[in-house]
């Protein structure tokens, strides 16, 4: 490259010297983002926030409701159950990935052999959609004609969208299927990045593998840990294509979540207030949430974890 | 400095005519020339062939054209509501009639028939009145009947019963008898695509029916909710127990669809032997497997059960289904044309080479032609000698109704709910 023309070389320079020239970037920089921001995420905010306090069905105009929706909506025990069941299903995702994830990607990080083509292969199911995964599971589950028919011993009559509890566990068990790959993604690049120096040293020290995967790779990974985390529960309490496909909230309403549950108020019963209603609740809860983690995982004045190297 | 203009200038109008694109997506099918077109919306199952036909004939003789699109079933009226009061909205589109349509016309956004009816009385007089009167609301027509009627009845595998020493159950007690029997052969007695919660609805629709005639349901939609709290609401929820404590439906029917197949592979492979279904179960059974449709599928009409108060011949199911036309379409002459062909010859005999029984006056002149000619004449007789045909408690209900009614009707079956659960929670369905 730079044996190419010397003029070329010349206008490069000159063109990153003018840009620094503009020191800090302006809002000029951020309007187009801002922009998007308002139309597509703050404008829809308000516009639910207001058919909250409405009746609509779609049809006709919207009729004002007073508090009619939220009153309806703090005596509805689906509604609070459902709330618990989009924290147990975020729990129990953080719990099954996050391990799973991190050993996953400190091994897609290393040398092995035959190492690229197995995390290739292993990546595949993040290529694929939610709607995709969750029509193929449920055609793996039936029954009659799907795995548990083969395996007996394990899934007994293999009702496993007729119990909450395996209901569940299948729900889990798919989104562990397919997010896994993406947080083993992130461990590998973040494990890669872990200056050998550390491990020479302690090998020095004679910190055998264990020891190290505890002593260096799991402390230098917290930040990612975080990061994925974050991820994970953002994706948890939205999680929304695999139960509309595997479950549609049953048996009952024993995998009705709160996402899931807005979407059958608005657009199963066409109750677009109560639906509206629902969807601030989720909003609320979210940015509870994050501002939580974020303040927990002190993750906003966050630091590099390999200073002083 | 001036050469800096030119990557921003391609970036914005990349970005421009992105934008342009994506609008021109959503913008849809407004005419390019002066003929034009109009969508006809339909419900996708095994029936889209005969209405692919029926578009095809259209199209050969008509300017204006018409253009079939089709939703999946289950999705098809949550997918119509949406979009009904928008630019997408189609000019032509399937439904159930009755409670299915009040709330566009209560919102004004179909078009009266009345006009189109004056002009070609054929419209209305080639169709049997009472399925025409199903898409009438507040006197006015709305809906031209389409495809067949479709009654639900108890199919079953011949072979399967059969190797029983079984018969079609005419009573109750057969019923039970047979569950016994097949259960200790280890066969599903009933496959019940559980997991779709409507099929499971079609026993209760049946039960009450049989127990306490057509006028318990009916109080209970007009808004007299006692009803069902009612000793023959109880009593109908006692005989469903009843079969299914039985074990008749197996330990799985929950993780089982009858959209995907599953019930349906279910009967055909011999794994089960019966199925409440509608009549269409016929044509989905030519479509997945057209040798067990052929030769193996057996059906009977719903036993009687003794003591009860309802007709032995009533059915339930779905009385019709309509075309209906939107207001604001361009196209209304075009479309009164399209609308002829639901009574022509050709509709009826497509319609009959599947198993469908359209409800023209002249379907009785081609019972003969049908798929299976035994299959038609049963269906036509049990609809004509039918005192009362109950529409699916889901269709007469308002649609806000359905999932809190599905649910419940689940929750029976599991046993998370009992008879007293059950009555509380469609009481608390609402009624308008």
């Amino acid at each position: 490259m730079t044996t190419s023309a010397e003029p070329r070389v010349e206008r490069r320079r000159s063109v990153r010297r003018s840009g620094a020239a503009v020191a800090r970037p302006g809002f000029a920089w951020a309007a187009p983002a801002t922009l998007f921001f308002l139309l597509f995420a703050v404008v829809p905010l308000i516009l639910v926030a207001v058919l909250s306090f409405t009746n609509w069905d779609g049809l006709s105009s919207p009729q004002y409701a007073g508090l009619d929706n939220w009153k309806a909506l703090i005596h509805d025990h689906v509604m609070i159950q459902s709330l618990w069941l989009s924290v147990l299903i975020t729990v129990l995702g953080v719990v099954v990935q996050t391990p799973l994830s991190i050993l996953l990607g400190v091994w897609a990080a290393g040398k092995q052999r035959n190492r690229a083509i197995l995390s290739a292969i292993y990546f595949i199911p993040l290529l694929l959609s939610a709607t995709a995964i969750s029509i193929l599971w449920r055609a793996l589950l039936d029954p009659n004609f799907g795995v548990p028919s083969q395996a007996k011993w394990l899934f007994g009559d293999g009702n496993l969208f007729g119990h909450q509890t395996s209901a569940i566990g299948v729900l889990v068990f798919v989104g562990a299927w397919q997010y896994t790959p993406f947080h083993t993604l992130i461990y590998q690049g973040a494990t890669r990045a872990i200056p050998p120096v550390l491990y020479q040293a302690a090998e020095i020290d004679g910190a055998g593998t264990i020891r190290q995967f505890f002593s260096i790779t799991l402390p230098q990974l917290r930040t990612t840990m975080i990061t994925s985390m974050i991820l994970m529960v953002v994706g948890g309490l939205t999680t929304f294509d695999t139960v509309l496909i595997l479950t549609q909230g049953g048996p009952g309403t024993d995998t009705t979540i709160s996402a899931y549950y807005m979407y059958e108020q608005a657009f199963k019963s066409f109750d677009f207030g109560g639906g509206s209603a629902i969807a601030l609740v989720l909003v609320i809860i979210a940015t509870i949430i994050s501002l939580i983690v974020v303040k927990v995982s002190g993750y906003d004045k966050m630091r590099s974890s390999t200073e002083g190297l | 400095m001036k050469k800096r203009w030119l990557p921003r200038a391609v970036a914005g109008s990349v970005v421009l005519a992105l934008g342009l694109t994506l609008a021109a997506c959503g913008g849809g099918s407004s005419s390019s020339s002066g003929s034009g077109s109009f969508t006809v919306l339909v419900y996708g199952d095994a029936s889209n062939k005969v209405e692919k036909q029926i578009v095809d004939t259209f199209n050969k003789t008509s300017k204006v054209k018409a253009k079939l699109q089709t939703i999946p079933g289950a999705d098809y009226q949550t997918k119509l509501q949406t979009l009904i009061n928008t630019k997408q909205a189609p000019d032509v589109f399937f439904n159930w009639g009755g409670g299915s349509i009040a709330p566009f016309v209560k919102a004004g956004l179909l078009l009266p028939l009345d006009d189109m009816i004056a002009k070609d009385p054929g419209l209305k007089s080639n169709f049997l009145p009472s399925v025409f009167n199903g898409a009438v609301v507040d006197g006015k027509s709305y809906g031209i009947p389409m495809r067949g009627t479709q009654p639900v009845m108890l199919f079953n595998n011949k072979k399967v019963l059969a190797d029983n020493g079984l018969t079609a159950p005419k009573t109750w007690d057969d019923l039970l008898n047979a569950v016994k029997v097949l259960k200790a052969k280890h066969v599903t007695p009933i496959a019940l695509g559980g997991g779709d919660q409507w099929p499971t609805l079609m026993w209760y629709e049946y039960m009450y029916d049989r127990i306490a005639g057509p006028g318990l349901f009916e109080k209970a939609m007009g808004g007299d909710k006692s009803a069902w709290d009612s000793a023959d609401s109880r009593a109908a929820l006692a005989k469903l127990k009843e079969l299914i404590d039985a074990g008749a439906f197996g330990t799985n029917y929950d993780s089982v669809k009858y959209t995907d197949g599953g019930s349906v592979a279910l009967v055909a492979q011999s794994k089960a032997a019966f199925e409440l279904m509608g009549s269409w179960y016929y044509s989905q059974q030519q479509q997945d497997n057209p040798d067990f449709a052929k030769s193996g599928l057996g059906y009977s009409s719903f036993p009687t059960v003794d003591g009860g108060k309802g007709d032995p011949t009533d059915i339930v199911g779905n009385t019709n289904n309509y075309y209906s036309v939107l207001k604001k379409t361009k196209y209304a002459d075009a479309i009164a044309q399209f609308l002829k062909l639901q009574y022509s010859d050709e509709f009826v005999k497509a319609h009959m080479a599947i198993g469908n029984l359209p409800t023209t006056t002249s379907t009785v002149n081609f019972l003969g032609t049908a798929a299976i000619p035994d299959y038609a004449k049963f269906q036509f007789e049990l609809v004509k000698a039918a005192p009362s045909f109950q529409l699916s408690w889901d269709q007469a209900y308002p649609q806000t109704a359905s999932e809190a009614m599905h649910t419940a009707v689940q929750q029976f079956f599991d046993g998370k709910l009992d008879a007293d659960g059950f009555i509380k929670a469609m009481q608390a369905l609402p009624t308008s």
